[in-house]
């Protein structure tokens, strides 16, 4: 699971620090250098890894503590908090309505996990009563159409695609226009892998944006990406707008600080994580608890409340 | 880099105390090239131990003295020990006396571009006159099949009009085992019926295989049986720009399945032949993933994936890669 190698790692450092016998001043910047490189490890971008390091020393104060002070307790918050602060960019996602038609468009770099994640979602709304279709608008990767159709074909939601059209925006609008005229209530749109580096395929999504008019576009994000993750979501985030962030692949062996990161950068909040390959492995997000089980639950736990 | 001893000029020995924080600030800098922590903090010893009590040069502060060494260590790392003439090798593998096809296979985690610069492969040994059998050796993904026929497709239309080359799909479909399909591959390549006396019926085999993470144990093992079977001249794992510390385990997971009926690793010790480094073109100057893939193996970089069409394969250029690091 995404972090809990990198929690263990900064209760580890909590630890060691309370328990060692003098908890000095040295003490206290060896834990917050130590908490740092583990957030490096977990490809958390380095120069927000400055920043909490900042923010961790600031709020803890250590040469202000009074020498009765609960040092551990106090140390514990303040990492807690700074990465809940993290996870949590205290916005909420769009809630899709039932009887009306909810427009979700999917926009990611290449390989990121967009076409299974769009079957894995659908499934998810149409186990809980919506009307649920999907429409393939990557006219550019091969085989992807069939991708698509045979992910909807085994999990029974309505698809559409064209196998001769070439110009995805042409697609995603006729799919989009015939789904809403069925009275669909769940419309996801599939697109292409793209990056911030190639022009027109930017300008290719705001136009299949401008077509379909998404209530909801989803970013979503390999696990295991690195310190590009800031940059790539950045841009998307100026040119698509996106409000919300999948993140796949957590089933994987990364940290995920990377997927963390862009996260930071761009204030939207995660809605839902990948777990696997097939079309169950999908998760909802709560950023409490992901902290929680990033710092291996324990003592942390009861620090959510405060 | 701004440095605290941009302003000491030459003639300086240099101590551990000197290095201290310069060093600290190369390693960051490395970091936010996307190179592992661990293969920077490797790189930075080197460097270390490099220029402990050396003299600096006259007129050079110890910032350049330190680029200058680690654009040196960086250097030795992405150099090969030996250069991959894969041409050349097909050449001698299907010529007299002993002539069969030459089999590489690609393998590595999911979604880093492996069917992709498969066909960018398949390209390449077509526009040098080859025959090229690619095969579907992802039996598992939903369209992965479908997508490499509409590459051999576009492919063959291509080789058709530039009059070069031939090239063809085998596949069994999905839910077959992929060594198996595999192993009948390279038998059905090296058929000598119907050609005319033109030897076999295809130079190349290309294998596809369906990516998995390499913490997936069951998955992972099963590579095992797909090197002895289908037994390739050439295993390349692609790994991609935009991962990050992954990278490590990546390359490391990954080399140590390929080991031979004897369990010993293949390729002198080193599990597998070659990195393609794919999606270079998306992540500007962080091209540490380079890097750490080799720092993590000692196996080389062969090729760079640099964008999502046929032609976009280059070598690897280690002067390009390390100004890039070093900027
Ligand atoms: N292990 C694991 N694999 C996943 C997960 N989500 C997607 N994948 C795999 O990642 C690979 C890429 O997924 P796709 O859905 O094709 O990615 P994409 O973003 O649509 O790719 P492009 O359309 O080419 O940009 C496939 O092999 C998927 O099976 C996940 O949560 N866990
Ligand atoms: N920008 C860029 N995209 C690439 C490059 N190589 C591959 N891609 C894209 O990455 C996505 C995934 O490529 P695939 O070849 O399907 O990846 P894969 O490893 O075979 O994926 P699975 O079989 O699902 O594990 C596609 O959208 C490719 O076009 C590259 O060098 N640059
Ligand atoms: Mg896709
Ligand atoms: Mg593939």
């Amino acid at each position: 699971m995404v972090l809990q190698d990198l929690g263990r790692r900064i209760n580890a450092a909590v630890t060691d620090l309370t328990r060692s016998a003098t908890l000095d001043e040295k003490a206290f910047d060896g834990m917050i250098k130590e908490i740092s490189n583990a957030l490096v490890e977990a490809d958390v971008n380095i120069k927000l890894v400055a920043t909490l390091r900042k923010t961790i020393k600031a709020s803890v104060k250590f040469h202000e503590l009074p020498p009765h002070a609960n040092k551990k307790r106090i140390i514990q918050k303040a990492v807690f908090d700074s990465l809940v602060d993290i996870v949590n960019p205290h916005q909420g996602a769009y809630q899709p309505k039932k009887g009306k038609s909810n427009v979700i468009m999917f926009v990611g770099l290449q390989g990121a996990g967009k076409t299974t994640t769009c079957t894995k979602l659908a499934r998810w709304y149409q186990a809980r009563g919506f009307r649920t279709c999907l429409v393939c608008a990557d006219t550019f990767r091969a085989g992807a159409f069939d991708q698509l159709k045979q992910n909807a074909t085994k999990a029974k939601i309505p698809y559409y695609g064209s196998l001769t059209q070439t110009d995805p925006v042409v697609v995603a609008r006729d799919g989009v226009e015939k789904f809403k005229k069925e009275r669909f209530e769940i419309i996801i749109v599939d697109t292409s892998g793209r990056h911030q580096q190639e022009d027109a395929l930017f300008a290719e999504m705001v136009e299949i944006q401008a077509a379909v008019q998404p209530h909801q576009t989803v970013m979503v994000l390999d696990a295991s990406i690195g310190q590009a993750a800031e940059a790539q979501s950045r841009a998307f985030k100026e040119t698509a707008d996106f409000g919300a962030i999948i993140i796949t692949k957590t089933d994987g062996a990364a940290a995920g600080g990377g997927a963390i990161s862009a996260v930071a950068a761009t204030h939207t909040p995660i809605v839902f994580i990948g777990t696997g390959e097939h079309l169950l492995d999908l998760e909802k997000f709560n950023p409490q608890s992901f902290v929680s089980k990033l710092l291996g639950m324990g003592d942390m736990q009861g620090l959510v409340e405060h | 880099l701004t440095g605290l001893f941009r302003n000491v000029v030459g003639g300086k020995t240099l101590t551990k105390q000197d290095l201290i924080q310069p060093l600290q600030q190369m390693q960051n800098h490395l970091l936010e090239k996307n190179v592992a922590r661990e293969a920077a903090a490797r790189l930075c010893a080197s460097v270390e131990a490099d220029l402990l009590n050396q003299r600096t040069a006259n007129f050079t502060s110890i910032d350049s003295t330190i680029r200058e060494s680690m654009s040196k260590a960086l250097t030795r790392i992405l150099t090969p020990t030996s250069s991959l003439d894969l041409l050349r090798d097909v050449t001698t593998t299907i010529s007299p006396p002993n002539p069969r096809p030459y089999v590489i296979s690609i393998v590595g985690v999911n979604g880093v571009g492996k069917s992709t610069n498969l066909s960018k492969i398949a390209y390449f040994l077509l526009q040098n006159q080859f025959r090229v059998l690619v095969v579907a050796g992802d039996t598992f993904r939903s369209g992965a099949v479908e997508q490499l026929r509409v590459h051999v497709r576009n492919l063959s239309e291509l080789s058709r009009r530039e009059d070069v080359g031939k090239i063809e799909l085998f596949e069994k479909g999905y839910g077959k085992d992929a060594a198996t399909v595999a192993r009948d591959a390279v038998t059905y390549a090296t058929n000598t019926a119907g050609t005319e006396g033109n030897g076999m019926l295809f130079d190349v085999v290309l294998i596809d295989t369906a990516g998995r993470r390499h913490n997936d144990t069951r998955l992972m093992s099963s590579l095992t049986k797909f090197g002895q079977l289908a037994n390739p001249d050439k295993i390349f794992m692609v790994g991609e720009a935009l991962v990050g510390t992954d990278s490590v385990a990546q390359a490391r997971n990954f080399a140590k399945e390929f080991v031979d009926t004897k369990g010993k690793l293949r390729n002198n010790g080193v599990g597998m032949d070659g990195f393609i480094i794919s999606k270079c073109d998306t992540v500007g100057d962080m091209v540490g993933t380079l890097v750490s893939m080799v720092h993590a193996t000692g196996i080389p970089v062969v090729f760079l994936g640099v964008g999502q069409h046929y032609g976009d394969l280059r070598g690897l250029n280690v002067g390009w890669a390390v100004d890039k690091l070093m900027k």
